[in-house]
Formats: C-alpha cells, sequence, structure tokens
C-alpha cells in the first residue's frame, strides 16, 4: 500500500502543482537557513578526535593564593606556569603527556623562489604526535635526546611541504626560522580538525600550526609566547628567566590517562605535587586544587560553541516552525478540497486509519522533495559563510550525518505540520460528500 | 441478510432537532430486489448510508449477516463494507484523477487482493459493463450512463452480495437508465441482493419488492400507492 500512497501522493502533486511547488519551496527554505545554521554548529560542537576524547585530559592547577580570583568559572587559571609544565612533564606519572606553547617565526629558504613569510608553530614535546593521532608523511618525530639537547630539528606541515619543497620528501633539508636553520626531521599529513581542541586560547577554530619544534627549543633560545599570558599577582619579569619562574600561566599541559584508575592515580599524584609545591612556599592557600578535563568537557568550559550560536540554532528552528504553519494552511486546504474523493474511498472499504496515512505519506513525500531542496539551499548558504569569513572554512561544511538528517528533519517536521490535516480529512463523514458529488 | 430494529437517526443542531429515522424495522433477505420510494427528505439515503455503514445511528440495532454492526469499530466497519458492500450512487462518483482500471482497482486494493487477480476482476467486471476497450479511459472522457457502468463494475469487482444504489439513474437519460436497471437486474439475477432508492416509478415497478418510507419511518406500499393515485387523479 505505501507504493500505492507514494503514486497517490505524486499524482495529487501533479495536480495542484503551483501549491505543491509552494509548499516544497516553504520546506526547502526552512531546511535550508536551518541546516545551514546547524551544520555549522554540529561542526563546532563536533567530537575532533572520537577515537580517544574520553582518555585525552587537559590538566589545570589552582596556583593562586586564597583571596585571588580567576575569570572562569570554577576561578581556575586555564593554562600553567613553566615551571608546573615542566615538573609534571617530567615527572614519573600518568601516561603519555604533552607540554607546549605556540609560537611563530620568519620563514625562509636557503632559495630566492620562496619569500620570506610569517609561519605558525608549536613548542612541544614529542608525544604531541602519537597522543592527538598526527601521522607521518615522510620522516618522523624527534628523539628524545634531541629533546633533552634541544636540537634544532622541525616537523612540518605536509601544505608547508608543498608550499618550501613542492610536496618531495624534504628530511634532512634545512629551512630557516628567524635567523637560525633547523633540520627537517618529519613531514605530518594533512591534520583536519575542526576545532582546535589542544590549545584554545587564540580562536577556537584556527588552523592548525605548521611547524612543530621540540619544547626545550623555548628556553635554550628564549623563543617567545605567541599565545597568552596571564598572571594573577604583581612579580617582576624583566628577563625570560623571570617569566620561566614566575606564576604566570600560559602553557598548555595534556595527559593521556586510558583507564578511570589511571585517572583517579593521576589525579592523587597532582594533588601530592600541589603539597608538595606548597612546602615550598607556594599554593598559599587552605584548599589544594586540582582539575583533570577531557577533551569534550575541555571545550564545552571552554565555550567552544558560544551561546550566540545556540541561539541562532534555535531561530533558525523557529524560522522553520513559521515555515511549516504555513504549510499547514496549504495543506489544510489541499486535503480538505479532496473530502469528497475521500467519501468515495470511505465508501469503498478504505477505513479513516488508510485515509490518514495516505494524506501522511503525501505529507512525508512533500518533506523529502522540500528536504532535498533544502540540501541544495543549505549547500549554498554554507559557501556563503564561507566564503564571507575564511573563520568558517573548516566549519561550514555539511558532513554526511547532516547530509542525511536533513531529509529526517524535512520529512519528521512535515509529518508533525500534517497530521492535523491529515486527521481532519479522515474524520470527516463520507455520506455528506456522496449525495453532493 | 439486512436486519433493522428499530433504528433511529436523530441530526442535532443547535437549534433543530431532526429524526431522519424513527423507530425504523426492515428485514431484507438475501438475493432480493428492493426498490425504496418516497418523497424527498423522507430518509431514504439516511436509511442507505446507514445500511451501507457510512453513517452511524443513535439507537436501535443493525444485523448485516448476522454481525451487529453497532458493536464495530471504524476499521471493522471499514472491513465489513468492503467485503459485503457495493456502492452505487447517483452521481457516479469516479474519481477523476485514475482511469476506469484504477478506479475499479480501488476497493480491491483496500481489500488488500493481490494484483493478478485484481487484474482478472477488473478485466472481467469491465467486459461485463461493456466497457473493456476503454480501460485506460479517464471518467470525464465517457458519458455519463458509460460512468454509471464504471460504477457499477466497480461495486461488482469486490463481488459483493449486497449491492446498494442511490438512485442509479437519476442523472442519466431514459435509455441509459433502462440499460443500467437491466444490468442490475442482471446481477441480481448471479445472485446479488440488491437495495435501490429511486424517484422512478417505472424503475421501483420493475423490482420484485417495493418500500416507501415517509417521515423516516416505514410506510405501507398499498396506502401509499393508493394516495399517490388519488393525487395523479385530481382527487
Amino acid at each position: 500500500m505505501f507504493l500505492h500512497y507514494l503514486d497517490l501522493s505524486w499524482r495529487s502533486f501533479k495536480r495542484t502543482p503551483l501549491v505543491s511547488f509552494l509548499m516544497v519551496l516553504a520546506i526547502a527554505i526552512g531546511i535550508g537557513v536551518t541546516m545551514t545554521s546547524l551544520s555549522v554548529y554540529h561542526m563546532m560542537s563536533a567530537d575532533p578526535i572520537p577515537e580517544k576524547s574520553s582518555q585525552l585530559y587537559s590538566v589545570q592547577l589552582q596556583i593562586m593564593d586564597d583571596g585571588s580570583t580567576w575569570w572562569t568559572k570554577d576561578n581556575l587559571p586555564l593554562q600553567l606556569t613553566y615551571q608546573d609544565a615542566v615538573n609534571l612533564n617530567k615527572a614519573d606519572a600518568g601516561g603519555k603527556r604533552v607540554t607546549m606553547v605556540r609560537t611563530g617565526f620568519s620563514v625562509y629558504l636557503d632559495s630566492d623562489k620562496i619569500k620570506p613569510f610569517i609561519g605558525q608553530a608549536r613548542l612541544t614535546t614529542p608525544d604531541f604526535f602519537d597522543m592527538f593521532n598526527l601521522s607521518f608523511l615522510y620522516g618522523g618525530v624527534w628523539s628524545e635526546q634531541q629533546e633533552a639537547n634541544a636540537a634544532p630539528v622541525v616537523v612540518i606541515s605536509k601544505e608547508l611541504n608543498d608550499k618550501l619543497f613542492a610536496g618531495e620528501n624534504s628530511i634532512g633539508k634545512i629551512i630557516y626560522l628567524d635567523d637560525a636553520s633547523y633540520e627537517v626531521v618529519g613531514v605530518i599529513d594533512d591534520w583536519d580538525i575542526t576545532t582546535k581542541y589542544y590549545d584554545l586560547n587564540n580562536g577556537s577554530f584556527n588552523k592548525t600550526e605548521q611547524l612543530f619544534l621540540p619544547f626545550s627549543l623555548m628556553k635554550a633560545r628564549q623563543l617567545e609566547n605567541w599565545g597568552n599570558t596571564n598572571g594573577w599577582k604583581h612579580e617582576k619579569t624583566n628577563t625570560f628567566n623571570d617569566k620561566l619562574n614566575s606564576e604566570l600561566v600560559w602553557l598548555q599541559f595534556w595527559v593521556e590517562l586510558k583507564t578511570p584508575e589511571e585517572k583517579q592515580a593521576y589525579q592523587d599524584f597532582l594533588m601530592a605535587y600541589m603539597q608538595e609545591q606548597q612546602k615550598l612556599g607556594r599554593f598559599n592557600r587552605k584548599q589544594l586544587e586540582a582539575k583533570l578535563r577531557d577533551v569534550n568537557e575541555w571545550m564545552q568550559y571552554n565555550n567552544v560553541v558560544s551561546e550566540d550560536n545556540e541561539i541562532l540554532v534555535g531561530l533558525s528552528f523557529m524560522f522553520l516552525a513559521v515555515c511549516l504553519a504555513n504549510i499547514l494552511g496549504l495543506l489544510l486546504a489541499k486535503f480538505l478540497r479532496r473530502a469528497s474523493e475521500v467519501g468515495v474511498r470511505r465508501a469503498l472499504g478504505a477505513s479513516k486509519r488508510q485515509i490518514f496515512y495516505q494524506h501522511i505519506v503525501e505529507v512525508a513525500m512533500l518533506g523529502f522533495l522540500g528536504g532535498i531542496l533544502g540540501i541544495i539551499l543549505a549547500q549554498v548558504g554554507l559557501l556563503g559563510v564561507r566564503q564571507s569569513y575564511s573563520y568558517y572554512k573548516s566549519l561550514a561544511t555539511m558532513d554526511l550525518s547532516m547530509l542525511l538528517s536533513a531529509p529526517v528533519i524535512a520529512i519528521s517536521t512535515c509529518v508533525i505540520a500534517g497530521l492535523y490535516p491529515a486527521w481532519l480529512v479522515c474524520k470527516t463523514n463520507p455520506a455528506i460528500y456522496l449525495k453532493s458529488q | 441478510m439486512l436486519k433493522m430494529n428499530n433504528i433511529n437517526k436523530v441530526y442535532q443542531t443547535e437549534m433543530v432537532q431532526t429524526h431522519a429515522l424513527r423507530d425504523f424495522n426492515l428485514q431484507v433477505d438475501e438475493g432480493e430486489f428492493i426498490a425504496v420510494t418516497g418523497p424527498s427528505g423522507s430518509g431514504k439515503t439516511t436509511f442507505l448510508n446507514i445500511a451501507g455503514m457510512l453513517e452511524p445511528f443513535n439507537e436501535g440495532q443493525y444485523l448485516l449477516d448476522g454481525i451487529d454492526v453497532g458493536k464495530l469499530n471504524d476499521n471493522q466497519r471499514a472491513d465489513l463494507r468492503n467485503q459485503k458492500i457495493g456502492f452505487i450512487f447517483q452521481g457516479f462518483n469516479l474519481i477523476p484523477d485514475l482511469n476506469l482500471y484504477e478506479n475499479i482497482e480501488v476497493p480491491l486494493r483496500y481489500r488488500g487482493i493481490k494484483a493478478a487477480e485484481r487484474k482478472r476482476r477488473i478485466e472481467q467486471c469491465l467486459e461485463q459493463v461493456g466497457l473493456a476497450s476503454r480501460a485506460k479511459h479517464l471518467p470525464q472522457q465517457l458519458s455519463g450512463g458509460q460512468q454509471q457502468r464504471v460504477a457499477i463494475a466497480r461495486a461488482l469487482a469486490g463481488e459483493p452480495r449486497f449491492l446498494l444504489a442511490d438512485e442509479p439513474t437519476g442523472n442519466l437519460d431514459s435509455l441509459m437508465a433502462r440499460q443500467v436497471m437491466e444490468l442490475l437486474e442482471q446481477i441480481n439475477r448471479d445472485g446479488a441482493t440488491i437495495v435501490m432508492v429511486t424517484h422512478d416509478p417505472e424503475l421501483a415497478r420493475r423490482a420484485p419488492r417495493n418500500i416507501q418510507v415517509v417521515d423516516g419511518q416505514l410506510a405501507d406500499l398499498t396506502l401509499y400507492q393508493g394516495t399517490q393515485n388519488l393525487k395523479a387523479a385530481g382527487v
């Protein structure tokens, strides 16, 4: 019967093409707007590393003395001091761990073919690549020894390798960062993450870095932090060493903990570490506090998806509701005009339920057609967003789940809008129409 | 076949209460051909609608083939209607978007009959009403008489034991009316029970049994005919 109902729906569409097209268009516009905002929201809030997001933890320590406050909702600083980051990295606790900071260089080659340009860089300990599931096209990560010795080595992105070396194997080649030479030891493959979850300080949706260097280079070459540096008390930081020994927070620290037991053990370790530091004169406070947040918790804590985006999605659904209200009116008119035919069908043996299903199938078909057209409109909308703001380039896209959910949303919302007209037409008294037809 | 005991049907509006049927009693046996006559507004069509389970009644008991219709829900009534009853209307009531084949197919689909069996029955019914060559025509491409024959074919396709006809010749000229009547008589001879509402005394006379509905009740046939004769004589 379903196919028969589909056939009847299509005939009904053709019988009143203008009204039917207007309904499909109204659904399509509603779905187009909704899917545009929903797709961006979906990409913003999507888990950037689903295979291990619950095993990677950002570490926060409450370093402030009693009486000081931070702007976060739980009063915890978002980053770590240099001394804490280094100590935690050296300690024999937890699984893989990464200490890192954002920096940047003027990049050039010993050649006049490439103009110098500013390259975004990350100073990081070697576990970074394995922890965040990066794969190498050529070479690999620097060794522990190179890390310890602050060796002038660099891992570059595929994009940078394409730009500097035309995509060829560049292992062993030299690039210049500011005035120093660095040997390329690895080239990572494309790293397409929608949210730069590992460092949310300078734009949650910015591109990942092009250059990755040993963290130890920072101290050895006194490299500048290009990210955020925050403090909570007055300190003299006239020299680079002052900064390293200060209570300024400017480093990100992540640890991989595979089980709840490992997490608990690391939590205990952090508390023990803080108590030890307290004895050295730091953390002048009654209540010590350390926090571990996994990737999704971290994104939520940092309000990666702002309230504005949520309001925008809500508004777009309200717009869809307005479109559906119009469709409801058109459906009422269309269905009630058909009451006499329904009367005949009822007389010929159709139950109210069968009449109801027939009309719901018709509404669902309109929803499906509207959903398909809506996807096309949403693609146009997303293209517009991408072209207007480069910031949204990787976010204003529709992935497979959104592509599939568009017709589902269209059909289900249309069916909801069609319930009342379908119910109304199925409960009409056939006897009235049989005589008057 | 059909038994109505003290059926009452009241149409209620805010201002007026109209008794369409009042203590209506009727028994129709298997294989009968009954003509129902009566003045306009007497309740003939209401009786036919209740007989066809298209309208509920307020009081009384209606048994169709021994089944108490008043105790059935909508789905059960629809099934029973689909399996036992065929309708023929004055206005034909063919669905304009469907060709003749598809129009006749409608009740068969609701009964869940397989496509091959549907095809066999439709072709047989179209043959029976003499329209086999017009299967792909739309209703509006046919004359009134042809459309009514299609409606009869549609009623017959479900092989109903009970045919309800509401002024089946009302929209036809006398020649076509006669052809349709002959067709109904043939169907009755083949075993179907027919109840036909008509205003046409000539058609009513051709039915073996006549009943009249006056003011929502069955009236005495002889008395009614006598009154009509007196009116005709100008008394």
